[in-house]
């Protein structure tokens, strides 16, 4: 998007718009004798997608429909995980859940980057880990704790790949698309 | 006699009445009983209605937002939301509980689409599978959305009824409040009334909520249960709460 800020039919009167500096009333510009709720652009440094296939152009598929494009659209730097890179995208991957180069900035292969969470097309949430890490988040203790074991005391991607993605994950193939978009 | 029914089926059915002939009509993700009352109503009284459910199969757009555009351009004619808390102007919470805002003793998934589509549909109405005294407030910890709004604010509509196990209420638009539309059988007004947390006017001459007929309650256990499961719908849910040992 990239636009400074955009008109809201609703919210008025509700109390997150009451609390957010980011969300006012204003008259409608052009005459209409109105009035509506205006929220203020997000502008993100950075953002961060996985998506499954890219090309050395940076195109990317993400291989769902997704309103991603619009965060990379408002974002100033755009990072791409991918479970693959390719030399480039065939058309079919260009439909829907495209992502074209000239919005990203640069394309990182990580396969299973999207654990514990799933890239649709390759594997599932993986719901086992979920839990535990909704159990984890019910404490700032637990939390830490799940923090050092996944993050800061793992190394690297393959180190946690070997730690914490069961074998033979996302191997069955194709699997149904699975909280598509959102 | 009424058959007896389980209370999502009651509110199924009574969510189902409120559907147009030709209308669009649509509710969110994890909305089994709405799902249930679209389809009901699909299967009776408005064959021609268009139901869009997010998160299912009869979700024509690829994302979220597109659905959001259409409800802002005026398009949808009612929705059916939940709330935590419902008061008695028609604001909704679907944000928290507790006294102090900053610092909120439980907190809920927000109102991402539904503080929008509360002004953006032309009727919103509002379920509780709970009618109790800590869901129906004399006023909401939090405004996830408005009942009422000053005229000049741009709004297609807003909310229209409240639907509980207990009773309908209605919202009069002019005054701004709620209250009491009918009470379901065996509840008396007086009873509802015992179990809400905020005045419901004057009881005198509120009648009876019409039982949901033997129609009503055959297609909700019948096409419309075997639907839900054959094409994706909840069908588990459905599988479970519709009909069980009372299915023909």
């Amino acid at each position: 998007m990239g636009v400074p800020y955009l008109p809201v039919v609703g919210l008025a009167g509700s109390d997150l718009a009451g609390r957010r500096e980011d969300m006012r009333m204003a008259p409608d510009p052009f005459g209409g004798g109105f009035e509506t709720i205006v929220v203020q652009a997000l502008r993100p440094d950075v953002a961060l997608f996985h998506g499954l296939r890219a090309d050395r152009a940076g195109n990317v598929h993400f291989g769902y429909p997704s309103d991603n494009t619009l965060i990379a659209e408002a974002s100033r730097r755009v990072i791409v995980t991918v479970e693959e890179v390719v030399d480039a995208l065939s058309g079919e991957d260009r439909a829907g859940g495209f992502l074209p180069g000239i919005l990203v900035d640069a394309v990182v292969p990580a396969r299973h980057g999207a654990h514990p969470a799933a890239c649709p097309g390759a594997y599932p949430v993986d719901d086992a880990h979920m839990i535990q890490y909704a159990e984890s988040a019910a404490s700032d203790e637990a939390f830490a704790d799940y923090l050092r074991r996944t993050v800061f005391e793992t190394a690297d991607h393959q180190e946690y790949l070997d730690r914490f993605v069961p074998e033979g994950w996302g191997q069955a193939g194709q699997l149904p698309l699975r909280e598509a978009g959102d | 006699m009424a058959e007896s029914c389980t209370g999502s089926e009651l509110i199924a059915v009574l969510l189902s009445r409120e559907v147009r002939e030709g209308e669009l009509s649509a509710c969110g993700a994890l909305s089994m009983i709405p799902a249930a009352g679209l389809l009901l109503a699909q299967a009776t009284h408005a064959p021609k209605a268009e139901l869009l459910m997010l998160g299912t199969p009869l979700m024509p757009f690829a994302t979220s937002r597109q659905f959001h555009f259409l409800a802002m351009r005026g398009d949808l004619g009612l929705f059916f939301v939940s709330g935590v808390q419902i008061d008695r102007r028609g604001n909704y919470n679907l944000h928290m509980l507790g006294e102090d805002q900053d610092k909120p003793r439980v907190r809920f998934p927000g109102g991402y689409g539904g503080g929008m589509i509360y002004y953006a549909a032309r009727r919103t109405v509002v379920f509780r599978t709970e009618h109790s005294r800590r869901a129906l407030v004399e006023q909401v910890d939090f405004i996830s959305a408005a009942g009422r709004t000053p005229p000049e604010v741009l709004r297609h509509g807003g909310p229209t009824k409240v639907i509980t196990p207990m009773a309908t209420l209605g919202f009069d638009a002019k005054a701004g409040v709620l209250g009491l539309e009918s009470a379901h059988p065996p509840h008396t007004p007086g009873e509802v009334q015992e179990r809400t947390g905020f005045h419901l006017g004057d009881l005198s001459g509120v009648p009876a909520t019409p039982a949901p007929t033997e129609a009503e309650l055959k297609a909700l256990r019948g096409p419309v249960r075997l639907r839900m499961i054959e094409e994706g719908i909840y069908a588990e849910w459905a599988r479970a709460n519709l009909g069980g040992e009372t299915a023909a």
